[in-house]
């Protein structure tokens, strides 16, 4: 999420503000502390004009490593 | 002030509520037990607290029971279990009358008028779980 934010020149704060959330959740998503619910991960989508599949999507982790 | 909408926070603040909730249930128990201990189960019931702890008391069954006909895992038929509840409420408002009735001290007026508050008392929760099974029965025609 993070690059998605950078490659479109936003910074936390001025994402948060256009999401109408606070720069502590932004960061918080990014690394990972918070599990944002769908419809909180669209509107991040709809700000940085990608899809959620680009910026949310892990690969399942292989249970056999 | 402004409002909250950061989903997070609201989250955060609910959270919050839940563990103030828990300190001041705790206290409101700690004050009744000192009153129960040292005045009595009168002397206790006196206390306006009381009546506090009751209502919350009732108010959280309530809303528990929303939770638990969405957590029902079989599908049940709302009508059958409302006559079922019926049936049992009647046979217990019944048999507690015709028992208060023969207690040495109450007549049979007493006996009717405590079998029918009974049954009141208990019409009240079966008919809303009633109607709460309906909701979720219609919501899953639905789809």
């Amino acid at each position: 999420m993070k690059i998605a934010r950078v490659e479109v020149d936003l910074t936390q704060q001025q994402l948060a503000e256009k999401i109408g959330v606070t720069r502590q959740t932004i960061s918080l998503i990014e690394k990972g502390k918070y599990n944002p619910t769908l419809k909180l991960c669209l509107d991040i989508c709809y700000a940085v004009n990608k899809t959620l599949d680009e910026v949310f999507w892990i690969e399942k982790e292989n249970e056999y490593k | 002030m402004k409002k909250i909408t950061d989903e997070r926070l609201v989250l955060q603040n609910l959270k919050n509520i839940r563990i103030a909730f828990t300190i001041q249930t705790l206290g409101i128990l700690g004050i009744l037990g000192y009153d129960l201990v040292t005045k009595g189960l009168e002397g206790m019931r006196e206390n306006p607290l009381w009546l506090v702890f009751i209502i919350t008391t009732i108010i959280s069954a309530y809303l528990s029971m929303s939770i638990s006909t969405d957590h029902e895992m079989n599908k049940v038929n709302p009508q059958k279990r409302f006559s079922i509840s019926l049936i049992v409420l009647i046979l217990i408002s019944t048999i507690v009358g015709f028992f208060v009735s023969f207690t040495d001290g109450f007549n049979i007026t007493d006996g009717v008028t405590i079998g029918g508050i009974l049954f009141i008392c208990g019409l009240i929760p079966t008919f809303y779980i009633y109607n709460l099974r309906k909701k979720r029965q219609n919501q899953d025609m639905e789809e």
